[in-house]
This record gives structure tokens, sequence and C-alpha cells, in this order.
């Protein structure tokens, strides 16, 4: 019997803990528990046969902490590890269960949370995989981070051929401690093709109700349910439930349907699994027909698209100057910017496209998607016409994403459409082939019709695509706007499909682009689009959408309508009568108050001797009021925002006039390699911009590598690094020689400062300037570029 | 259940490195702005475990020992506020750093608030002995390294998620690791000052001339 036959039959029952039991046999403290299958196999063996006559039909294998990371002091290796493992449960087994290969968290945080890559992770469970070859089956189990998991069963499907299993460990609230919801997980794990999925431990079974019937409701794969003997007490770490109670609130969980694979975590014994096996013999397993779910979601958050969704498309740097200006000095920061004020005005997903010619798309994307996923918790959408791009993306996000896009041309569907299914998206199909835009409705419609039904035979469900009939601008071609509303309409009714469209093409080269814009975007709600792609930041479009959802009554009570509005017309920030000088604005920091000063400076003074003799003075007097402790650090950094403000408003003003941009010379920071927190750096970069240099900051725990390669490449003159803990100085010091050993930067300057260094430190180590604070940090910018 | 009604103004000031500057009102809002956001946001999550004191891998160097001397047990403890934290912290960097370095500084004096009621605590349970107070990886000549070993030893990945990186500092950030001794007699119970703190050469305070007041 393997197991996909077993799960043809009735419920399978699993084994209970095996680390509790391993624990009562005398480990020594910090011992590894895994070290047993070598130095005690009949111990482990003996744990395998227990659970076996008490019913269990899967064992699993003594290797949930057998990874590179966890093992690396252990004196053995992981092959060994897994090795022996997997012999002793076949032994102990004798054909009588099968053997899973069990697999937990690798004990480090991936990325952006932690400083584990993706990469990283997925050679740890690749190396797990390899050595447990000898299993039937994969259990990944305890999961926390979706994204860690799904390097897991991503490093299984491409190193074996092995069912796989995935359960996660939710918390009370109904999420994993990195706040994954259920939904998220059954989003994307099901994208991923997993045989069977679920929860183990953390809570007993008991508390776990609400969970699995979630779990329950929306699962279309068999599901898993492992609960604790009930809640441990934190210092005895003994459980609270009984094998009998624990088996009775079993039968109950069996009742929600879609759970077949039952057996226990921590704190149970044969005795809970010969319990449970009693009460789930006299009942049968039901699965549910659950609806297919159109849903796309982040790890934290589900975005259902059963009523009109906004994207936001201003991450992208089309017709852009000072975004592709972010992309080029590798801002990414003024990228998450742009990401927070479209969710703050609403956008439930937002499209991220990065191509620009001067960079590498497929690196930049990679980062930004990182860095993107660590602030705001809504779904993107993947935007690129590059394959590779494409699928370096899918592989690294965390949750269910949107392809944008596939079209009806061959190339385009074979190279898109296989990743798509692969990595479980959903994709975004427009209606235009080699030939180009249709320009009947039939037409398009079509082509979207073909993009259907080859993406059916990829494996995908029409529920995964999103099909965009392609907005046309009206002053060239009048009579296509009715088409693609047309073809929109035929698309929702004919194919099933939810509809996606960029709004604003229709209104190029008319006045009042605006009134254009959202009556189209009106009349396409009306026709059934699901996804329209506007600017969240646009009042009225934005107005349009939610005035539709309560006249349409998708908005119950107009609830939402009454929230977003409720307090009247957006205030306008109130001028006062009594103006005040820049400097004194700067101080005070009034930001709107300074920017509208700095622009009516702008009419009648030089934009260089606004800065050189109003804002950098005026900074100058802020930072001599912070040394003295006459403020406090939040109202320097305030006067310092303020004069970014100010900064932004000259430099949009120089972009217009395509003169120069300000600056006063081009600084890299960095938190060193290994280093994670960046706090202190990133007030250094607030001071440094807003004293009119151009920051180049390469994030935290960078590598020397990367600095000195951007050094080179930049011309820079000026490094900064930040190091806050003593064991990441030595990253520093390693840092410095790697630049001092490059000739190409014989003339660059490096500045160093962080809580646990010292002048005396910074000399020793070959820095040219010891920061203790962010002004003195300018203080050394203004040595270095005169 | 450790639960958080509220966050130490005069130790979150200290944090922000100025105790003596004026209170002025825009401070003091911010500082309550930043203190509701928090108090939404911070998941206080904790273990603790009473393990021997003696030939134990939690044994490194000289001022351990000197910690633990006459100490037959140790419990050993660590908290965390969350990753949420981390992540507001975070977003105001991006969109307002002053608001950052305020939630920074507020959410170190509510981690440091929360090891103080967990020692409590452990005080109760452990009544009839003698406590040293909380020593921690880092301070003096106990390696840091250790971080990864308290954690495993609690179970604090899995239990409640709390992890530390290769350089062994926690993730979230914040968060805490220590060790409470449990002797049968009293213990002399040195007070942390600049004179046993192993930072006291590069510490900020000092370098501006204050004191941490630990």
């Amino acid at each position: 019997m393997n197991f996909k036959e077993l799960l043809k039959g009735d419920f399978v029952i699993l084994d209970g803990a095996t680390g509790t039991m391993l624990q009562k046999s005398g480990l020594k403290l910090g011992e590894l528990p895994e070290s047993l299958n070598i130095t005690r196999p009949e111990v482990v063996k003996n744990v395998h046969r227990m659970y076996i006559e008490a019913g269990t039909q899967i064992i699993t294998t003594n290797t949930f902490g057998a990874n590179g990371y966890k093992t690396k002091d252990s004196g053995y290796t992981v092959d060994e590890l897994i090795k022996s493992a997997v012999k002793n449960a076949r032994e102990a087994s004798g054909g009588r269960a099968l053997v899973a290969l069990e697999i937990g968290p690798i004990g480090q945080l991936l990325e952006p949370a932690g400083s584990l890559s993706f990469d990283e992770a997925y050679d740890y469970f690749k190396e797990q995989i390899i050595a447990g070859a000898d299993a039937d089956l994969i259990f990944f189990e305890t999961f926390t981070d979706l994204l860690e998991l799904k390097a897991g069963v991503l490093a299984a499907k491409e190193n074996s051929d092995k069912p796989i299993s995935a359960s996660m460990t939710y918390e009370k609230n109904g999420r994993t401690f990195a706040g994954v919801s259920v939904k998220s997980a059954v989003l994307t794990l099901e994208g991923l093709g997993v045989d069977a999925l679920g929860v183990n431990c953390s809570l007993g079974p008991n508390e776990l109700k609400p969970i699995v019937k979630e779990l329950s409701e929306l699962a279309s794969v068999p599901v898993f349910v492992k609960p604790n003997a009930g809640l441990p007490d934190p210092n005895s770490n003994t459980y609270d439930v009984s094998p009998e109670e624990f088996a009775e609130a079993m039968s109950e969980i069996t009742d929600y349907g879609c759970v077949k694979l039952v057996g226990g975590c921590c704190g149970t014994t044969p005795d809970y699994i010969a319990a449970l096996k009693k009460v789930v013999d006299k009942k049968s397993f039901r699965m549910n027909d659950n609806p297919k779910c159109t849903s796309v979601c982040s790890a934290t958050s589900a975005v259902d698209i059963s009523e009109p969704r906004v994207i936001g498309e201003r991450i992208n740097p089309t017709g852009k100057k000072l975004f592709k200006e972010a992309l080029i000095n590798n801002d990414i920061d003024y990228i998450l910017s742009q990401a927070i004020s479209q969710v703050n005005a609403g956008a439930d997903i937002l499209d991220v496209n990065v191509g620009l010619p001067e960079i590498d798309e497929r690196e930049m994307m990679v980062r930004v998607i990182k860095a993107l996923q660590s602030v705001v918790d809504v779904p993107l959408q993947i935007d690129s016409t590059k394959p590779e791009v494409l699928e370096a993306a899918l592989r690294i996000y965390n949750g269910k994403p949107i392809v944008n896009s596939v079209n009806g041309e061959e190339k385009s569907l074979s190279s898109v459409l296989p990743l798509v299914k692969k990595y479980g998206a959903a994709v975004v199909g427009l209606a235009l082939d080699e030939n180009g835009i249709p320009k009947t409705a039939e037409g398009r419609f079509e082509i979207a019709k073909r993009i259907v039904e080859r993406a059916k035979e990829y494996g995908i469900d029409p529920k995964n695509v999103y099909i965009d009939c392609l907005t046309l601008t009206v002053s060239a071609e009048q009579a296509g706007c009715r088409e693609t509303l047309k073809a929109l309409r035929r698309v929702k009714e004919e194919l099933g499909c939810k509809t996606c469209l960029g709004v604003s093409n229709i209104s190029f080269g008319l006045p009042n682009r605006p009134l254009i814009n959202h009556i189209f975007l009106t009349m396409a709600l009306e026709e059934g689009l699901d996804l329209p792609i506007i600017n969240p930041n646009d009042d009225d479009m934005m107005g349009a959408v939610r005035a539709f959802k309560v006249l349409s009554n998708i908005d119950k009570n107009s609830t939402d309508f009454i929230s977003s509005y409720s307090g009247g017309e957006p205030k306008k920030p109130v001028i006062s009568s009594s103006r005040l000088t820049l400097p004194e604005a700067v101080r005070a920091g009034l930001k709107s108050e300074a920017a509208s000063v700095t622009e009516s400076l702008l009419e009648k003074t030089d934009a260089m001797e606004i800065v050189n003799t109003m804002l950098i003075p005026a900074l100058d007097r802020v930072g001599v009021d912070f040394e003295k402790n006459k403020i406090f650090l939040p109202q320097l950094i305030q006067s310092a925002n303020t004069a970014q403000v100010c900064f932004d408003v000259i430099k949009r003003r120089l972009a217009r006039d395509s003169s120069a941009p300000v600056s006063k010379g081009k600084i890299i920071l960095a938190t060193v390699k290994g280093d994670i927190h960046d706090i202190g750096k990133n007030i250094v970069k607030v001071l440094l911009d807003n004293y009119g240099y151009t920051v180049v900051d390469l994030g935290r725990d960078v590598p020397p590598e990367l600095i000195v390669e951007t050094a080179v490449k930049q011309n820079i003159r000026m490094i900064g690094l930040s190091a806050l803990m003593t064991t990441t100085l030595g990253s520093m010091e390693s840092t410095i020689k790697l630049v001092r050993a490059e000739p190409k930067l014989s003339g660059c300057k490096i500045a160093v400062g962080g809580a646990v260094l010292t002048a005396d430190y910074a000399a020793k180590i070959g820095a040219d300037f010891y920061c203790k604070d962010a002004k003195e940090t300018v203080d050394a910018a203004k040595k270095v570029f005169g | 259940m450790i639960t958080l009604e509220g966050i130490d103004r005069a130790e979150t000031i200290r944090y922000l490195g100025n105790s003596r500057v004026n209170m002025n009102e825009d401070m003091s809002a911010l500082l309550d702005s930043c203190e509701k956001e928090l108090l939404r946001h911070i998941e206080v999550k904790y273990l603790y475990k009473t393990v021997p004191a003696e030939n134990s891998p939690l044994i490194s160097g000289s001022d351990i020992r000197a910690h633990l001397k006459d100490c037959d047990k140790a419990v050993i403890m660590c908290a965390t506020l969350g990753r949420e934290v981390d992540r507001i912290i975070k977003i105001a960097q991006i969109t307002d750093m002053s608001r950052a370095v305020v939630l920074d500084a507020m959410a170190s004096s509510a981690i440091e608030s929360v090891c103080a009621r967990l020692e409590k605590q452990i005080a109760r349970e452990n009544t009839g002995r003698y406590l040293t107070w909380r020593f921690s990886p880092g301070y003096g000549d106990y390696p840091i390294e250790l971080q990864s070993l308290y954690l495993s030893l609690l179970d604090a990945p899995r239990k409640i998620g709390l992890c530390a990186n290769q350089s062994s500092m926690l993730i979230p950030t914040k968060s805490v690791t220590a060790i409470i001794g449990l002797s049968e007699k009293p213990v002399e119970n040195r007070r942390r000052g600049c004179a046993t703190c192993s930072l006291a050469g590069e510490c900020k305070f000092r370098k501006a001339g204050k004191r941490c007041e630990f």
C-alpha cells in the first residue's frame, strides 16, 4: 500500500509525539534528539513499534530537527542522522506502516524578518530530502512561516517524486507566529500541489476546532490534524487532556469533513493514538465539496475576487522620472513609500513593475518583492514581460500572487502558463496576440477563449485566469470603447473568468482626463469589471469604485463608504496667516508650510541658493540644539524630514526644468553583514538626504562584496558602515579590508558608527571617521565633499 | 499572563538618549500616539524553565560563574514583544522616521518591563529561595553565541516564534533571553552598574557623560 492508495480509503491514523517519548528515555540537556538514531536506535525503534501497535498507519522518522543548521555542532552529518532514522523506522515497521520523512522548520528566520535567504533554506531542505530518499512520503510539520514551508515543498517537488503533506502551527487567534492565516496557507499550498495539508502542535484538539473548521471549508485536498494533548503547564511541561477526551474531541473534528489524517503532537502517547483509533474506526470519512477559491493572497491576508477589487498601478517606472531615478539608485524605500500610500488609499492588490533597461530587472524584482512583503500585507501582481523575471519572483513570493501577464501568442502561452501552474499563481490574460489587438469584441473574446483553454490544458482553473480586454484611447478610436466593454461582458458571462482592465489610457489626448477616466471606470464596473488597475491615490477613481459598490448592493449598509467619507471632505491643510520663513518652518517641523514657502521662493530664487543659504543653515541650527540637549532626537528628525519635503519640491522643479539634480555627493550606507538592526543607519540616511547628499542605501545584512562592487560601479567617494553588536564588528572590519584592497577605491573614505563602536576601535579597524551620531556623519560628509 | 497596560515614559526618554530635555506638547503627543500604536501590536510571549546550574552547557566564562556562585539551580527565560512590533517600526522608518525612533525606544522600554514582571513571577514561584538578578548572553564575558542554546532549551522558535540569526541577534528584535540563579543562601545581589558592565568602555550613555541607570 502506498500513500496515494491510503488516501483513497477511510481515515488514516498517524502517530503521536516522538520527542516527548525520547525525552523520557533520558536525553541530556542540549543533546540533539536525532543523535539517538545512531547512539540508541533501539529506543527510537521501540517508540515506532509502540505507535504501530496502537494503530498508526504512517510513522514519522525521528528527524524533526535533522537539518544542516541545527545539527552543525552535533558531530553527525544530516545524511547519517536521516539515513539511520529511516532505517530504524523501516525495521520497526516491518511493512506494517508507511514511513514518512519528518521535516521541521530550520530554526532560523527567513528574510525579510530574519537573515536566512530563500535559497539557503531550499538547500537545507534539499539535503534532508535527498538523505531521506528511502522514505515513502514527506511530512513538513510545525511550520509558522509560509515562505519557509514553500521553500521546503519546492525542494521536495524538485528533488523527489514523493507525496507531500504540509502542516502549519497556528495560535488561538487563527494565525501562526508569522501571522499566516489559514486561508493564505490553503491557497498557497494547494497552488504548489501538496497532497495533504493541515495543522499540528501548539494547541489541544478543543482549541484547534475553529481552525480545523475553517480548513475543512476551504481545502480541496485531504486535511491533516495532529493536536497536542491539550495545553501545557509552562513549568512542568505536562498536558491537560486525557486520551479519552482527546479522542472525543478528535471525533467531533472529523465530522467537519475533509479531515482524513489524524494523529497527535506534543504530549500524546500510544494511549492517545489507540483511543483515537477506537473512535474513528466507527466513522467514515467525508470530503467536502468546497467551491474553488478565486482568491489571491499574501502570507497574512487573502483577497477574494468576489467583488470589484482595486489594483494599484503606481509601482511602475513608465513615464515617472523620480521612480526611474529611485530604481537606478537602488532606493527601495522610495518604492516602499509608494506602496504604503497606495494601501492607505485603499488599494486591495499592488501591481509591481520594475522593468528598466539600465538595471537587472530580475534581481531588482526579487529585492522589491521581498521588501514589499515585509511592510505591506496586500497581495502583489508580478508585472514583467520576461519569463525569467516572473519565475524568480514567483519562487520567493510569499503567498499566491497574480502574474501580469500572458497573451494569446503561442510563445507567451507556452512560456508563462507552466510557471503559473508550477507556482500556483493566478494570471492576467491579455486579449491580444502576434497580430496585435483585434478591433472587435468578437476578436478579443476569441483570444480570451484560447488563453483559457490553453490554461486548462496546463491544469490551471479558469477561475485563476483574469482576462484583460484592453483599453484603447478613445480620442484615437472612438468606437473602441464599446468593443472593450462588449468583450468584457462576454468573457464574464461565457468563460466564467474574472476580468481586469487598466483604465486611464482611455482619456489620452483629451482635456479633463479625470472625468473621462472615472466615467469609463463606472461603465466598465457595470459591465462586470472585477479588477480595475488604477491610481488609488486619485480620489475620484477610488470614489467611483466605492460608490459603485454602494449602488450595486455590494457594500452592505454602505459601511465602507460611510467609514471612508464620514469625516466629510478631506481636510485641506490650514495655512496660517502669519507666514513663516523657511528656516522657521524647518525648525518647527511644519511640512506643508515649508513646502509652500519653498514653492514661492523658487519663483524668484535660485534652487541652490535656497539649499545653501536657508535649508542647510536651518538644519545646522537644529543639529546644534540637539547636541546641546535642547531638543529630542525625534524633533531633530522631524526638522530633517521637513527639509526633505523642501528638497523634494526643489527636485521636482529641477526635474521639470531638466536641470541637473541637486546633489552634493553620493554616499553608500550599509549595515554590515550579519547585522539586522538598521534604525541607526536609517536616521543617518534621513539627515544626509536632507543635507543634499545622494544616499545609495544598500540596506542591512550587506555582504562586503556588494559594497565594493557598488562603490566601484557608482564611483563612490564615501562609504558609511553601521554595526550594532560586538559580534558584527568583525564583519565591519572585513568590509573595510575589502574596500582598502580595491585599487579603484583608493580615494574612498569610510565612516563608521553604531552602538558598541568607539573612536579607538574605529581607528584600529582602519576607518577614516568615527561618527557617534547622525549629525557627526553629516560633518564627516562635509569634510569629504567640501 | 503578562499584559502591558502602558509603557514607561521616563524609561522611553532615557532610551531616546536625552533625558534632560524639557518635554513639550508635540513630543508628548508623539509619545501618546506611539504608545497607543505599540500597545495595539505588542503580543507578549515568554517561556521559562528551571535547569541545573552546575555542569551545564550554559556555563561559559568567569562572569556567569561569579553570577551563579552558590546557586544549585537556575531559571532560564526568554520573552518577546512579537514580530508585528518589528514591522510597525520598519514601516515608520519609511513613512516617518521621527516616529520610528520613538517606537523603537518605547518598545525597548516595554520589553524591559515585561522582563521585570516575569522576574517577579519567577520570584513568587520560588519563595524561600534567593534569586540573583537577570544575566543575559552578551553581558561581560558571557558569550552572546549562547543565545541559540537558550532558545533551543526553551524550544522558543517553536513555542513562541523567537529565533536568533547567525550573529546571535534575536528575532523578533524586541526580545530578551536571560538566566536567574536560585540559591539556598542569600546571594550577593550586586546591582548592575558601570563597574561590572562589559560595555562600560563603549556605552553610548557613558560617552555622553551619563549612565544608563540600570
